[in-house]
C-alpha cells in the first residue's frame, strides 16, 4: 500500500472516533503520534486503506490526580510525562522511564496510549506500568472496561484491545511515603537507544524500615514481553535487607527471564546483568529513604 | 479499478506566512513540504525517525517531519530551519555553525539548527549536558560535534550578550 492511496479520517471528539471505529472495525486503524506507525506504514508491517487520526483528540490528553489515583490520558505524549509536576511528585519512575525514550523529537509526539497499542516489546514505559499495578481503560461506542496491564498484554506483539476500542487512560495509585520506586535501563549508551535490560520497582518499607513489606519487581527485554518477578518479589517481601540478599533476589529475577540473544547482546549477558540491576535499584531505594529520615 | 485522487486541501503556518497546499492526506509533512512547497531545509536521511534531519518546529516544539502526516499537520504552525532567517540573512546561530566549523557536508545541519533554535528559546544558558541531551536526536557524521557544540555555545552567548547589553 502506497502513502498516497491511504485515506485519513481526523477525528476531533472520542465519541466521533468511537463511532467511526464501531463502523468499520478493522478496516480502519486508529494513529496516535505515529512515531512507530507511519515507520510500519513504510516498510509494510501495517497495511491498511484507512487510518482513523487521533492525534489532536485534546479531550485524552491530560494528566491528574482523583485522590490518591493519577489518571493518564492515553494521548499523552512523553514530553507531557516528562514535565508534569503531578507525576514528578507521584511516580518519578514513569518520569524517569519516558526520560529513556527515543529523542525529544519522539517524545513530542510518541503517546502512552500508543505505546500500549502498538504492543511493542521495547515499550520503555511498560515495566513501570507493570511494577504499578497499573489499569488499562478501553473504550468502544458500546461499552467501557478495566483491564489490569498484565492482563492487557497477551503475548509478543498481542494485546486486548478488540478493533472498535481504543485505550483511553492509565491509572494507577500514587507513589508516596512509604512506597517507592525506580527505573533503571541498561543499554549500550548513553542517548536514545533500546533496552538491553529494563527493571522498574515499586516497594513499601516496613514501619522499621529495615525491610520491604510488599515489593513489586517488573523487568523488560528479557522475555517475550514484559514480566512480573514474582519469586524474587515474594524472597524480597518481610525479609531483612542485606546486600547478601539484594544479591540472592537479583539472581531469582534473572532465573525467572528468558532472554534471548540478538545483535545488542547475548542472552548469557542479559541474564549476568539482570542481579546487577535489582541490586543498584534496591540500594537507590535505601538511599532515597535515608533521604526521607533527614528531611 | 484505479483508486482515485486521494489529494485534499490542508492549510498551516508554515514560517511566519499562511500556505495551503493539495496532497494526499497519508503523505508526510517532511514530503509536502520538499516536493510541494519547496521548503527544502528539512532533509529525508533516514526516513524512519533515527537521524534527525527532517526535525521542524510544530507548535513551538522540534518534531519529525518524516514521521507526521500532512494531515496532522492541518491547522499547526510549522517552521524550519529556514523561518529562523532575520531579513534573508542567518542568524545568530545559524552564524554560529557556520563560524564554529560546525557545517561539514550540510545534510544534518537545518534540523540541528531548529533543535538548537529550540533549545535556546526554552533555555538560554544550556549546560554541556543539556546540550548534548536537545541534540541527541540530531545524528551528524562529520563533525564529532564538538563543534556543534561549541556553535550552540557561541549562540547562547550571543543570546545573553544581547540581553545584558
Amino acid at each position: 500500500m502506497r502513502l498516497s492511496e491511504i485515506e485519513v479520517v481526523s477525528s476531533n471528539s472520542l465519541a466521533d472516533a468511537l463511532n467511526v471505529l464501531h463502523d468499520r472495525p478493522g478496516r480502519i486503524k486508529p494513529i496516535a503520534g505515529s512515531t512507530d506507525a507511519i515507520i510500519q506504514l513504510k516498510d509494510g508491517s501495517l497495511q491498511t486503506n484507512e487510518l482513523l487520526d487521533i492525534s489532536n483528540l485534546r479531550e485524552l490528553r491530560y494528566i491528574r490526580r482523583d485522590g490518591s489515583v493519577v489518571r493518564v490520558g492515553a494521548l499523552s505524549t512523553y514530553s507531557d510525562i516528562i514535565d508534569s509536576p503531578v507525576l514528578k511528585s507521584s511516580c518519578g519512575m514513569l518520569v524517569d522511564a519516558c526520560k529513556t525514550i527515543g529523542s525529544l523529537q519522539i517524545q513530542n509526539r510518541a503517546t502512552i496510549g500508543g505505546n500500549l497499542g502498538n504492543a511493542s516489546p521495547a515499550g520503555d514505559s511498560v515495566p513501570p506500568l507493570y511494577a504499578l499495578n497499573a489499569n488499562v481503560k478501553i473504550q468502544s461506542r458500546e461499552h467501557v472496561r478495566l483491564v489490569p496491564i498484565e492482563k492487557f498484554f497477551l503475548g509478543y506483539r498481542k494485546i486486548d484491545l478488540m478493533p472498535d476500542e481504543l485505550i483511553t487512560e492509565i491509572s494507577f495509585e500514587a507513589v508516596e511515603r512509604p512506597c517507592d520506586g525506580t527505573f533503571l535501563k541498561l543499554g549500550l549508551r548513553e542517548g536514545h537507544f533500546i533496552a538491553l535490560v529494563s527493571l522498574a520497582i515499586s516497594a513499601r518499607w516496613a514501619p522499621e524500615g529495615d525491610r520491604f513489606s510488599d515489593v513489586r519487581v517488573a523487568l523488560g527485554a528479557v522475555a517475550p514481553i514484559v514480566f512480573r518477578a514474582r519469586k524474587c518479589e515474594e524472597y524480597l517481601r518481610n525479609r531483612t535487607l542485606t546486600d547478601e540478599m539484594i544479591w540472592n533476589a537479583g539472581k531469582i529475577a534473572a532465573g525467572e527471564s528468558t532472554p534471548i540473544s540478538d545483535l545488542r547482546a547475548s542472552a548469557e549477558y542479559r541474564r549476568t546483568v539482570t542481579p546487577s540491576l535489582l541490586y543498584k535499584a534496591v540500594h537507590m531505594l535505601i538511599e532515597s529513604r535515608r533521604g526521607w529520615e533527614k528531611s | 479499478m484505479e483508486r482515485a485522487g486521494l489529494e485534499r486541501r490542508f492549510s498551516f503556518r508554515l514560517n511566519g506566512g499562511q500556505v495551503s497546499v493539495s496532497a494526499p492526506p497519508a503523505h508526510t509533512l517532511l514530503e509536502v513540504l520538499r516536493e510541494k512547497l519547496h521548503v527544502t531545509g528539512p532533509k529525508e536521511d533516514c526516513g524512519k525517525g533515527e537521524c534527525g534531519a527532517c526535525t521542524v518546529l510544530m507548535n513551538g516544539k522540534p518534531v519529525l517531519s518524516c514521521l507526521v502526516l500532512v494531515s496532522q499537520a492541518d491547522g499547526a504552525e510549522i517552521v524550519t530551519s529556514e523561518g529562523f532567517m532575520r531579513d534573508s540573512l542567518p542568524d545568530r546561530v545559524q552564524k554560529a555553525f557556520v563560524e564554529k566549523g560546525a557545517v561539514q557536508c550540510g545534510h544534518c545541519t537545518p534540523g540541528l539548527i531548529v533543535s538548537t533554535e529550540a533549545l535556546l528559546s526554552r533555555n538560554p544558558n544550556p549546560s554541556v549536558e543539556e546540550i548534548k541531551t536537545a541534540l541527541a536526536g540530531n545524528l551528524c557524521r562529520c563533525t564529532g560535534y564538538a563543534s556543534i557544540i561549541r556553535a550552540v555555545q557561541q549562540a547562547a552567548r550571543k543570546d545573553l550578550g544581547a540581553v545584558t547589553q
